[in-house]
């Protein structure tokens, strides 16, 4: 059997790379419309960086009364790779109830599991406490006139509660996946367009 | 420097002249020879043109980006990519090697800003490290398809990248392997097979610096593990050394950064508490002065190069594993002087034999 010739192999190579480009964006897409959809409260976290883009950078964080302990099985700073987060409903939209080292552990923490880890900070009165989760998703690209826009708004109350939502999308694998984010009145959803 | 049929042309003159080569000769060995091609003046203003043709519809594609809709940014990225590896493979029909080696070097680096870009256009959260590893990958798909060290080069170079890039669970003390460790000597082996001297300079860059991705064992015994790369790599050296002839530079080039990373390895394994001493910084200091008599021999001015910084390395750990003791420091120092000098006195007596 002869090799088909150079022109032929670097055509058939480039090919099979855009279509495993196609490939992937299509399968994001597909797991992020079919996904479970959650609302997780987020804040203003460090602005924009250089050569990466028009985005809003922000934190999945939830703040809660002096005393109130930690969600049980809680990580630390960094992620742990084998760790999945419980979400609850409460009200209008989600609240990390715990975290496990499987996914089954989780589900008995909470109505849905993610990967992901849980960050906490206890501290003592007056201080409030502070659960924060990573998700592996902290941004969202937008026009430079709605980055800034929700970059503002989010930005005046940084080290405050909540000023906005992330409306996430929860896929049968478990991973997180950004569906928009709302705050002061605007919201920014992912399309095609 | 003149080039090399500049110089052939003055000796041949200077060899008709002595009557060493027939004047009818002349024209038959300068045209067996050559002339490297050169660019005239209109072809480089092309290429000027062209690339700043380039620039601008960046720039203004640059400009109008958040105007644009993603699904219109994804297929601008692909029309790149695609266009770069068209090229490569209309350059293939034609015979043009440079161009095609061009254009699929370009073709993975437009591959691994897509990734990036793809992933911003549609807000794919992602790992970099997973992203580097991908596209380093891609590259050496099509450096394989297209017989190109180019692109080879590339992909290592994305490959390394993705091993010292924060994959989010280093620094637990977890044991693992980076990828350089399998693919820098299959990268070494590529570069003899096509005989590139540029993917023959980076693999072997690759092979120095891929012990520092085995996580666990680094933390655990830095040592025993820089010991064990001094002598894999002067291994390697000796087989590179050994293949020069057949491979011509690219092995010559490996050759030079295997001794390099030996050196430099077995220098760093004398800075943990096992092997300190002036045992160790002696033992240094006669590999390196071996390697200068080795680079001198073989005219291989890296591997000497090597040897002379490896000298003075080696010195300075010496003295500071002795401490103060300046009368032993001189004595060391004349035990030594006298070896090399014998040494080199037996090495001339047996030339002169």
């Amino acid at each position: 059997m002869t090799l088909p010739g150079l022109p032929v192999r670097i055509l058939a190579a480039a090919a099979v790379l855009a279509l495993g480009l196609v490939g992937l964006v299509v399968r994001e897409g597909m797991a992020r419309d079919a996904g479970r959809e959650v609302v997780l409260p987020i804040t203003g976290y460090d602005p924009r960086e250089l050569l990466t883009g028009h985005y809003v950078r922000f934190q999945f964080r939830s703040e809660y009364p002096p005393g109130t302990p930690c969600p049980p099985g809680k990580g630390g700073y960094l992620r742990r790779g084998d760790a999945w987060v419980a979400l609850t409903r409460r009200g209008d939209h989600h609240e990390a109830t715990g975290a496990a080292l499987s996914k089954a552990a989780a589900l008995k923490l909470g109505e849905i599991a993610v990967r992901g880890d849980v960050d906490c900070l206890d501290r003592g009165a007056p201080e409030t406490t502070w659960v924060v989760l990573n998700l592996g998703v902290d941004k969202l690209h937008a026009d430079q006139e709605q980055a800034q826009a929700i970059e503002k708004i989010m930005l005046a109350t940084r080290d405050g509660p909540a000023t906005g939502y992330a409306v996430v999308s929860i896929g049968v694998d478990g991973k997180a996946r950004l569906k928009g984010v709302s705050a002061g009145g605007r919201r920014v959803d992912l399309d095609w367009f | 420097m003149a080039s090399y049929r500049r110089r052939l042309e003055r000796d041949l003159n200077d060899w008709i002249d002595r009557g060493l080569v027939p004047a009818d000769s002349r024209a038959a060995i300068l045209d067996s020879v050559g002339e490297g091609r050169r660019l005239d003046a209109a072809t480089s203003l092309a290429i000027v043109g062209g690339l700043l043709a380039g620039v601008a519809v960046i720039a203004f594609v640059a400009a109008n980006w958040a105007e644009i809709p993603r699904i219109a940014r994804f297929a601008l990225v692909l029309a790149a990519f695609l266009g770069a590896a068209g090229g490569a493979a209309w350059a293939a029909c034609g015979g043009r090697e440079v161009t095609r080696q061009v254009l699929l070097a370009v073709a993975a680096l437009v591959f691994a800003a897509a990734i990036g870009l793809t992933g911003q256009i549609f807000d794919i959260a992602g790992d970099p490290q997973a992203a580097l590893r991908a596209a380093g990958l891609a590259a050496a798909l099509l450096a394989i398809a297209g017989r190109s060290p180019w692109a080879a080069t590339v992909g290592l170079v994305l490959l390394g990248f993705g091993d010292f890039a924060d994959g989010g669970g280093r620094f637990d003390g977890a044991w693992r392997f980076g990828w350089l460790i399998g693919v820098a000597p299959l990268a070494a082996g590529l570069a003899l097979w096509w005989r590139s001297q540029a993917l023959a300079h980076v693999a072997g860059i690759a092979c120095v610096v891929a012990v520092l991705t085995l996580d666990g064992a680094l933390r655990a015994h830095p040592e025993r593990l820089f010991l064990a790369t001094a002598a894999l790599l002067a291994a390697g050296a000796a087989g590179a050394r050994f293949l020069r002839d057949r491979f011509e530079a690219a092995a010559g080039a490996l050759y030079g950064w295997f001794v390099w990373g030996g050196l430099i390895w077995f220098g760093a394994s004398g800075f943990g508490d096992d092997l300190k001493g002036v045992g160790h910084s002696i033992a240094w200091l006669a590999l390196a002065a071996g390697v200068v008599a080795l680079g001198r021999h073989d005219r291989q001015a890296p591997v000497t190069a090597a040897g002379v910084l490896g000298l003075l390395a080696a010195g300075a750990s010496l003295l500071f594993n002795l401490g103060v003791g300046l009368m032993t420091s001189a004595a060391v120092f004349a035990g030594a002087a006298l070896t090399a000098l014998a040494v080199a006195w037996a090495m001339k007596g047996r030339k002169a034999a």
